[in-house]
């Protein structure tokens, strides 16, 4: 079944050129029909769980193209098994003057099929497999403006990814020549703790990192996402907020504590040098979100810091580090989904910049009132979302010590800081500064299907915000290698 | 007794915020009918649970799992003491403020954000942990934004964006602490926080956790120097909730940091000093700002935080007297409790002055109170107890709080050590009592006897100055406070000893009398230099007589002395002028690339220079003799030739050519130069014309294009690169 998972939005996706949809509707009934036939079929075995180990085909005897989940892997994939029927729900109504469409959604779903592909991944062969193949579908999504931006903005993802998976690769090659497997275990491939090998494991894993890290968008290898926010809402929201990035944390997380272990790696310098980088992008994303002008901008170097709070807590090789990272990932998917949802809304309308936004609320009464929630929520303010998982976070740093974690919770201090004065203050502008044109009640509404995705998602992060237990305790659970 | 109800408590105003918001478009009376009727209910409950208190029935709550990290909630005698305050005081703004905003706008809003506030507020003084009153305290933060931002004019957004940005920065100060804190005592629960904290083996690591906290609370309390949102936010809100921020919000400050001083931090001499030091400075400069305003709720604001010094001399003074410090942790509660219904009914008098003349300046409202004996009492009731004259509640904190100083002084005393700085400590308490009685009476006096310049007459006419609802309100907060004060034995004291377990003190061995001669002695010095300090500074300095031969107050408010302008502002702008330029330094990282600026170019110009070199030496060595016999010999036609390239030297005609920079040009003109002396040295068949100011020009051009494509033949040599491994990977699957 997760073969079929995987495998059934890919095939609906290229079968796309098939029908030639006259008709925007018939288009947007056979998307989502697909989209939720796979969510269907995901979401019961990522929420029951499923010990079962499905073999695609086999490369060579020690290398399968397989599928299993685990309980970090049925994190990232429940987290895009419901995100994606919301935002295609959303993209039907946010790209319906564009052209092309046939082609857009076809990426697009094919999209769907990847990511869960890279959460289902057993080993780290299927992974670095599907992880290529995301960068090849992801590519015209994020050119599909044509304008010379976004072909610029889509070269530049293209030249860094490739880059990446370049050295992703090598660290592929590292662990089959050492390892002997790519299978996923929890703490680590055993083979590695032993043997003169060490040193050379450690530089591998630093190679892979770096491979990975293009995605993850860590402090050198990060300019390509603010200039992807040019492509479609649709695709910022939910690939460069959820899909893409988060896969490539995900995959860091699989190399940190499922491939290389973290016994190997903790307290040497290939704990160090990625620890100091994401310490560093927290406070510098911030930073460069506070300066940005442009609303997608912003948010697109919101991410930046964000995923580097992941990676802080991944990186610490605690389990209790890991619970927090993994609290972030889940928390900062749904946070950035809904503001960058919102902020497709206003730009629908010709609100681009963030001082467009002064006095808009009663133009758009309900998309601001939900980027206002969702500002708070990023910034931390109890007992909203981003509040749990920061402090979970900064509580796995001190019971960590020592001057990396420490400096890590300054990070996010500042950072939160930062967050309010980046989000909070251009939303409270929203609604008590008069802008430069007034607005008549509800002036700029948009359709329910724009709306709806926006209020269902928050209506989510605000359950969480009240009832957390319902996820934490599976996160603790996973974070200390459940299934 | 179903604990159940402790959770209602905040959770029932947060929700009824939104049917109050839907409620306030169709009728505004509904909406406030709503209000209202929450308020009461609170206050009845809260009521209830502290006549529990009384009798040491505490109802506790923990409910784990919920909202982030837990919430834990306790209504021990203090904090049910306090809920029914903050109940008590929101019933009576309430019931003020439908008149008071009858002419206003954004009803919904208002009834939204208050009702929020209030659970919110409740929440905090409900807390049993840290955490949840952490929680509760940021919403409040937030949800009360709105009050200030109420008038949406530029004052008041300006005041509002202050209040927001010390709101922000206090709780990540707060946050950063609360996170420093747990892991070293295990546990933030208040039951728990002294045992933990007493266990530890260095009591120096708490300071800076404690310091953070301090921060978070202090900056909503109004502690200096965090003060600089109040005086400016507390006068632009509308009046019932200037009531509110005053009375209330700034004591939920307060709260927290008692909880720091009587759980983390018990007895300890250091914090005590620091707090004491802190209070003396907020009470004198709070008091000398309210003594200079012309304006009348900027008066009672700045007052406000002169009053909020008072109680935190209170807290440092627990702090210093150790076990014996039942007077200063009673002064403490009363005059937090004081304060309270004093500014409820001081702010709500200030809302009926601002319903009558919606002015607020002194000049303005001056003889607003002539004939109006119901204003006129409640306003007096309301002075009297701040003054802190006897037989009104003021007097009997105050003293308290005179007495621990006094106690401590003849400690020190006793025990032979120098008291010196708290014989000081203890002059400026008494001088900062002069001071509140002088800008009371300046305020007392302007409202109710002088008459205005201008509109007198309309201003006597207003007979029906108040709705009765208002008017109810007024009178009972008055009532209340009146009552408080005529019996402190029977009111006070008993209300001040259910508090103290909260802050781990104990009742004294015997009673106070609050009327013997001592404290009578020392609250007549106080008074009377604050009847000196009335008749010189503001009848002689502060009034001025006019043009017309009226007299008028003058705004005589030095501008260096307010802090947010002075420093935070222009600190803030470096802030972000320094982390601007590292993120665009950091920013512009990524673009180098080591091989291309530090190889590839260098070497180009190094190239180009030795591909001249070679040209350069070769005429050099050929035509050195033959150089110097020219120059020597046709010296004038070289400076002529000179002058007719340089000087004289007709303009040319423009073409579209590359542009360079200043750098290229000037070494063109030189290559230009020389080569102009050697074309004139040797013989063309052809003359060739190299303008070498273009084809620096042309190198530079090319060199920034090449700068532009870094990042494309970077990625070029990737692909390659991987490419190879590719082959790698085939290899290795073939083996």
């Amino acid at each position: 079944m997760l073969i079929f998972a995987v495998l059934f939005p890919m095939a609906a996706g290229a079968l796309f050129p098939l029908f030639r949809f006259k008709e925007d509707k018939s288009r947007g009934l056979y998307v989502m029909a697909v989209v939720l036939i796979t969510s269907a079929v995901a979401l019961p075995q990522i929420i029951l769980g499923t010990a079962a180990r499905e073999i695609l085909f086999q490369i060579t005897e020690t290398l399968p193209i397989a599928f299993r989940l685990d309980g970090v892997g049925r994190i990232f994939a429940g987290i895009v098994a419901v995100l994606w029927p919301l935002s295609s729900l959303y993209a039907l109504e946010y790209m319906q003057h564009e052209k092309n469409l046939d082609a857009f959604f076809s990426f697009y779903t094919i999209c769907f099929g990847v990511t869960l592909g890279i959460a289902c991944a057993s080993n780290l062969m299927t992974l670095y497999l599907f992880y290529e193949l995301m960068t090849l579908i992801t590519l015209p999504l994020v050119m599909h403006g044509g304008s010379q931006r976004s072909v610029r903005a889509g070269l530049k993802y293209l030249y860094y990814s490739i880059g990446g998976a370049a050295l992703a690769f090598i660290g592929l090659v590292y662990v089959i020549y050492y390892g002997g497997t790519t299978e996923f275990a929890y703490g680590g491939v055993s083979v590695f703790t032993a043997g003169q090998t060490e040193h050379n494991m450690r530089i591998g894993y630093l190679i892979c990192f770096f491979g990975f890290g293009v995605k993850a968008a860590v402090f050198p290898l990060h300019d390509w996402l603010p200039d992807a926010s040019v492509a479609p809402t649709p695709v910022t929201a939910l690939l460069h907020a959820v899909a893409v990035v988060k896969s490539g944390v995900f995959a860091i997380i699989r190399i940190t504590w499922f491939t290389f272990a973290p016994a190997l790696l903790a307290g040497t310098f290939a704990q160090y040098i990625p620890l100091a980088l994401c310490v560093f992008t927290i406070v510098y994303g911030c930073t460069m979100a506070l300066k940005e002008q442009n609303l997608k901008r912003r948010l697109a170097y919101s991410t930046v810091s964000n995923l580097s709070y992941i990676l802080f807590g991944a990186l610490l090789m605690t389990s209790q580090g890991l619970r927090g990272g993994l609290m972030h990932m889940v928390y900062h998917a749904v946070m950035k989904i809904t503001l960058f949802l919102c902020a497709g809304v206003y730009l629908q309308k010709g609100v681009e910049y963030v001082q467009d936004m002064r006095g808009l609320h009663r133009a758009m009464p309900v998309a601001t009132a939900v980027f206002a929630l969702g500002s708070l929520a990023m910034t931390g303010i109890p007992p909203l979302l981003g509040f749990g998982s920061k402090w979970a976070l900064a509580e796995a740093a001190v019971f960590e010590g020592g001057l990396l974690p420490v400096a890590g919770i300054v990070a996010l201090v500042i950072s939160a800081t930062l967050t309010a004065f980046y989000l909070i203050i251009p939303s409270v502008s929203t609604y008590v500064s008069r802008g430069v044109k007034a607005y008549a009640p509800g002036e700029l509404s948009s359709g329910w299907k724009a709306l709806s995705p926006l209020l269902i998602i928050s209506l989510v992060m605000m359950f969480f915000s009240f009832w957390p237990m319902l996820l934490t305790d599976f996160i603790t659970y996973a974070a200390a290698g459940g299934l | 007794m179903p604990t159940i109800l402790l959770i209602f408590l905040p959770l029932v105003p947060m929700m009824a915020s939104v049917p109050g918001y839907l409620l306030a478009k169709k009728s505004k009376s509904a909406a406030y009918a709503v209000l209202i009727s929450i308020c009461l209910a609170a206050t009845l409950l809260s009521g209830f649970l502290f006549l529990r208190a009384l009798n040491y029935r505490f109802l506790t709550q923990e409910s784990p799992g919920i909202c982030a990290l837990g919430l834990s909630l306790r209504a021990d005698g203090f904090r049910s003491l306090y809920l029914f305050v903050a109940s008590f005081m929101w019933l009576m703004t309430s019931l003020f403020t439908p008149e008071y905003l009858a002419h206003g706008h954004r009803h919904g809003r208002y009834i939204f954000f208050t009702l929020f506030t209030f659970g919110a507020t409740l929440g905090v003084f409900l807390s049993d942990d840290l955490i949840t009153a952490f929680v509760f305290f940021e919403i409040m933060s937030f949800t009360s934004y709105p009050w200030v931002a109420h008038e949406e004019n530029p004052a008041a957004m300006r005041a509002a964006a202050t209040y927001l940005a010390i709101a922000i920065l206090g709780g990540m100060a707060m946050l950063m602490g609360l996170m420093m804190l747990r892991p070293m005592l295990g546990t933030l629960s208040f039951e728990r926080l002294l045992s933990a904290a007493q266990e530890m083996p260095d009591k120096g690591q708490l300071y800076v956790p404690s310091l953070l906290i301090l921060a978070g609370f202090g900056a909503k309390a109004g502690m200096f120097p965090l003060h600089v949102w109040l005086p400016k936010a507390h006068p632009v809100a509308p009046a019932p909730a200037s009531a509110l921020l005053s009375g209330i919000l700034t004591k939920v400050g307060v709260f927290g940091i008692l909880v720091i001083s009587c759980r983390v931090l018990l007895h300890d001499a250091a914090w005590g000093n620091l707090l004491l030091i802190l209070g003396l400075i907020t009470m004198f400069a709070g008091a000398f700002l309210a003594l200079l305003s012309v304006d009348l709720k900027r008066t009672l604001a700045c007052s406000s935080m002169s009053q909020i010094g008072f109680i935190l001399v209170g807290i440092g003074m627990q702090g210093l007297l150790g076990e014996h410090n039942a007077l200063a942790a009673q002064g403490t509660i009363l005059h937090m409790l004081n304060h309270s219904l004093i500014k409820l009914t001081l702010f709500m008098a200030a809302g009926a002055v601002y319903i009558g003349v919606h002015k607020l300046d002194l000049n303005e409202i001056r003889g607003y109170g002539r004939k109006k004996p119901f204003l006129h009492l409640c306003f007096l009731i309301g002075a009297a107890s701040i003054s802190g004259i006897p037989l009104f509640s003021g007097y009997v904190s105050k003293t308290l709080l005179h007495e621990s100083i006094v106690e401590y002084v003849v400690h020190l005393q006793h025990l032979g050590e120098n008291a010196f700085w708290y014989q000081t400590a203890e002059w400026v308490f008494v001088i900062t009592g002069g001071m509140t009685f002088a800008y009371m009476l300046k305020l007392y006096f302007a409202l109710f006897w002088e008459k205005n310049n201008r509109r007198q007459t309309d201003m006597d006419s207003l007979c029906r100055y108040l709705k009765p609802l208002s008017r109810f309100a007024l009178g009972g907060a008055a009532l209340v406070l009146f009552i408080l004060g005529i019996r402190p034995q029977l009111s006070m004291t008993p209300l001040a000893n259910a508090a103290l377990p909260f802050m781990n003190a104990h009742a004294p061995e015997h009673a106070v009398d609050y009327f013997s001669a001592v404290n009578l002695l020392g609250t007549g010095k106080s008074l009377l230099i604050g009847l000196l300090l009335y008749l010189t500074l503001v009848r002689l300095w502060l009034v001025q007589k006019q043009a017309d031969g009226k007299s008028h107050y003058v705004d005589r408010k030095p501008i260096w002395l307010d802090l947010e302008d002075s420093v935070y502002r222009p600190l803030l702008h470096l802030v972000v002028a320094i982390g601007g330029a590292f993120a665009t330094l950091c920013h512009r990282l990524p673009e180098f690339d080591p091989l291309r600026h530090m190889v590839v170019i260098p070497a180009k110009g190094v190239a180009v220079l030795l591909n001249g070199l070679p040209d350069l030496l070769f005429f050099g060595m050929r035509y050195l003799g033959k150089l110097f016999a020219r120059v020597f010999s046709g010296l004038l036609d070289c400076i002529a030739a000179l002058m007719g390239r340089t000087v004289f030297a007709p303009p040319k005609p423009q073409q579209p050519v590359p542009i360079g920079n200043r750098f290229t040009y000037t070494l063109g003109r030189i290559f230009n130069f020389l080569a102009g002396i050697f074309k004139r040295m040797r013989r063309h068949s052809q003359p060739v014309v190299r303008k070498y100011t273009y084809l620096f020009a042309a190198l530079w051009e090319e060199i920034k294009t090449n700068f532009n494509k870094v990042s494309q033949s970077l990625s070029f040599s990737l692909m390659l690169f991987s490419i190879g491994l590719l082959i790698t990977l085939v290899y290795l699957m073939a083996r």
